[in-house]
């Protein structure tokens, strides 16, 4: 991802010098080496994955890609099963956390009410808990609830986020009053302002959120391992360390590689697809 | 406002940033940490546990790790199946829980929310924060007949170390380890050594060492890891000083700074000042490939590994028992097998049967063939399918010969941080931080204020 970033950010930063040339030269040789040292692993997995296996430890072998380490592996787990959970769980995850930091980035913005920055301060005491140490007290709540071993008890911690909530509200700041005021005057109402005026404004700050929070979910292991028990339940990331966790032995690395492609080329197909407006958005609002 | 919510972010940052390089130890020590705390929620989760009724059939729950590539999760599943199928009332769900750790972390959620599984495999060295939890069941108690109690008599005493907490047995080994000398018989021949003579003391490996390294850094003559499992391995060489071990068998004394640990220690340490072994930290994770790549002669490593080798190494290669000082020695590692308290009494007996029959000998023999951990029964070796495994693969047979000597793995309570101050001492002395008197001195101390709480 880091790649991608500086890639887009340093030529704005050659255009402002554009008189020094040299200045220019060294940024971009500084990039390439930067980019080469980020692709490194990505090139090395995506060739382990389709090498074959006992080829794997020879770096100048050549060989003519084979499926047969993604056979191994799609054989070995029910990635289909998987890709559904996971799919289900990032698109679950996002509808609700677009609908909750919609409207509380629009409160925490726009309405004036008591005490309403000390809350937002508060909201915010979120994104200084690791979501690790959060694992017990949550799994209990959920037992509480009889939602272990359920979709929805992996869903609902994630649901308020306070870093969507935080991208929102700065963005509705950036935004004119006078939009809202006109709306006003042609008689729209709160959810008409809102889904008039400011969703559409706001879309920027959705794809950068949501870019963080899917790979989030993505990614995400250790909850979901705590609260499922059933295959059925569980997503990719599991099936991912089930091939991944060889600690005792040394690792396999053909099938970790193929299981790592498996795994991250959706995301990474994603992020291609949206990597402009995700760039754009960064720089809309202002996290660096 | 703005500067306040800059310096909210920045705050974040620098936290994220910091959990990111801790993240594995760190998940360790919260998992500990929490333990510790939770011991009483525990005890009232288990208790409103035991009123689940048990109608027949049952179903019980496992949690288990995998920490070996080759699919073990299948075999597991496979044996559960077969086991409903002998037992048509008995239903066992395997979990597949991630690492030893992830496992000890699922387990303490489960147990706080009143949902504790029947049975679980986990770290052997997990003993005794599970009995801080006050979590998990005497196995003793539902050894009731003469065979049941032969049964229990009939593994490896060296793996039972790992199992007991003084007189009581707390876990069943299963998926065992221990620690063996890897050599390179080609590399061997080059140096002019005998390749079917492994070193067999420490003086004979140094020596040995020294003639299989290159000069053109090319080729070492031994790797040792010194990360992840570095209290391990420092473990081979105190019992190897008749049986002297860490700690003692009931959690609650260390032994760092004695003096055969300082010897143990700079025994290995010497290994690097003689250029025969890489200087700074050796990788637990590269060993085996370094080994397969022929960047050293030798290695040690855990039995874990030999299927691993004997498929990806295009040499001749030999396993050996670990060179001895005054006597050989090793300690054993790996996963037991575990019942725990807050379920009701047949759930428990059910899966102390279930556990029993997944110990049977055929069993036992069947399981350390296909995964390449070692027998945990002496009587697995009789049977037909180990002697014929055993005839055309020799070498698995060295693990068994060493059990002789096996010893307990480091285990104490608060698990964790009693085992970092080690691990800390010797990456500190490999990259020559501190003199080996000075680190162990502070090991021992570090180690003796978080054991305090336990005497």
């Amino acid at each position: 991802m880091d790649i991608k970033y500086s890639a887009v950010k340093a030529p704005m930063r050659g255009r402002v010098h554009h008189s020094v040339h040299l200045g220019r030269i060294l940024v971009y040789g500084v990039m390439f080496l930067l980019l080469t040292v980020s692709l490194i692993p990505l090139v090395w997995v995506v060739r382990t994955a389709f090498i074959p296996r006992e080829l794997t430890l020879d770096l100048t072998a050549v060989a003519w890609p084979t499926l047969e380490n993604f056979r191994r592996v799609l054989a070995a787990a029910p990635f289909g099963k998987y890709y559904g959970n996971t799919i289900f769980i990032v698109v679950g995850v996002l509808v609700v956390q677009f609908v909750l930091i919609t409207l509380a980035g629009y409160a925490f913005a726009r309405i004036d009410f008591y005490g309403s920055k000390a809350l937002f301060v508060l909201f915010l005491s979120q994104l200084m808990i690791a979501p690790e140490v959060l694992i017990l007290p949550n799994y209990s709540m959920m037992a509480k609830w009889g939602l272990t071993d359920t979709k929805i008890g992996i869903m609902l911690p994630f649901f308020a986020s306070a870093m969507g909530t935080l991208i929102v509200r700065q963005t509705i700041k950036t935004i004119p009053y006078e939009l809202e005021e006109a709306a006003k005057m042609d008689g729209a109402n709160l959810f008409q302002i809102l889904w008039k005026v400011y969703v559409p404004l706001l879309k920027p700050a959705y794809i950068s959120f949501g870019m963080i929070s899917a790979s989030f979910q993505w990614n995400n292991f250790l909850w979901p391992l705590v609260m499922t028990d059933s295959v059925e339940k569980r997503p990719l990331s599991l099936g991912l360390a089930m091939f991944a966790m060889s600690y005792e032995t040394g690792m396999q690395w053909s099938d970790v590689s193929a299981a790592t492609v498996l795994v991250c080329a959706p995301l990474l197909i994603l992020f291609f697809v949206f990597q402009r407006q995700f760039m754009e958005s960064f720089m809309h609002s202002g996290i660096k | 406002m703005k500067k306040l919510i800059s310096l909210v972010l920045a705050g974040i940052m620098t936290f994220s940033l910091a959990a990111c390089g801790q993240n594995a130890t760190d998940n360790q020590t919260t998992a500990q940490n929490a333990q510790t705390t939770q011991s009483n929620e525990a005890q009232t989760a288990a208790a409103a546990d035991s009123t689940q009724s048990t109608a027949e059939p049952m179903e019980l729950t496992m949690y288990f790790p995998v920490s070996v590539g080759g699919g073990p999760d299948a075999l597991i599943d496979a044996l559960c199946a077969q086991y409903h199928e002998e037992n048509p009332n008995i239903t066992i769900k395997p979990v597949y829980a991630g690492s030893y750790a992830d496992t000890r972390t699922k387990v303490q959620a489960a147990i706080k929310g009143g949902n504790t599984p029947d049975l679980a495999i986990m770290f052997s060295i997990d003993l005794y924060s599970l009995l801080a939890m006050d979590a998990i069941a005497d196995i003793n108690s539902f050894c009731t007949t003469d065979a049941d109690k032969e049964w229990l008599n009939g593994f490896y005493e060296g793996f039972m170390m790992n199992s007991r907490d003084g007189e009581t047995t707390y876990g069943i080994p299963w998926q065992r380890s221990t620690i063996v000398l890897y050599y390179n018989k080609d590399a061997f021949r080059e140096a002019g050594l005998d390749p079917e003579k492994a070193p067999s003391t420490w003086e004979e490996m140094k020596e040995y060492a020294k003639q299989l390294t290159k000069a053109d850094g090319s080729r070492y003559g031994i790797e040792i890891p010194s990360d992840g499992y570095a209290y391990w391995m420092l473990q081979t060489f105190c019992t190897q000083q008749s049986g002297f071990n860490l700690m003692n068998d009931t959690g609650t004394e260390v032994y760092y700074n004695d003096d055969r640990t300082a010897k143990g220690l700079s025994f290995w340490k010497s290994l690097a000042e003689d250029g025969s072994m890489p200087s700074g930290i050796v990788a637990w994770a590269t060993t085996p490939s370094d080994f397969i790549e022929g960047k050293t002669a030798m290695m040690y490593h855990t039995t874990g590994n030999l299927t691993n080798v004997k498929k990806n190494a295009a040499f001749d290669f030999g396993v050996a028992m670990l060179p001895a000082d005054e006597t050989p020695g090793s300690p054993t590692g790996g996963g037991n097998f575990y019942i725990f308290k807050g379920v009701s009494p047949e759930r428990q007996q059910a899966a102390f049967e279930f556990i029993k029959w997944m110990t049977d000998d055929e069993r036992v023999a069947q399981w350390s063939i296909d995964t390449g951990y070692v027998a945990t029964r002496p009587s697995a070796y009789e049977t037909e399918r180990m002697k014929a495994y055993a005839e055309e693969f020799p070498y698995c047979l060295v693990a068994r010969d060493q059990l002789e000597y096996g010893y307990a793995e480091l285990s104490t309570y608060n698990q964790a941080e009693v085992q970092k101050a080690i691990d800390d001492a010797i990456s500190y002395v490999m990259t020559d931080q501190k003199d080996v008197k000075s680190a162990l001195d502070e090991a021992q101390t570090t180690a003796e204020n978080i054991l305090k709480a336990y005497k």
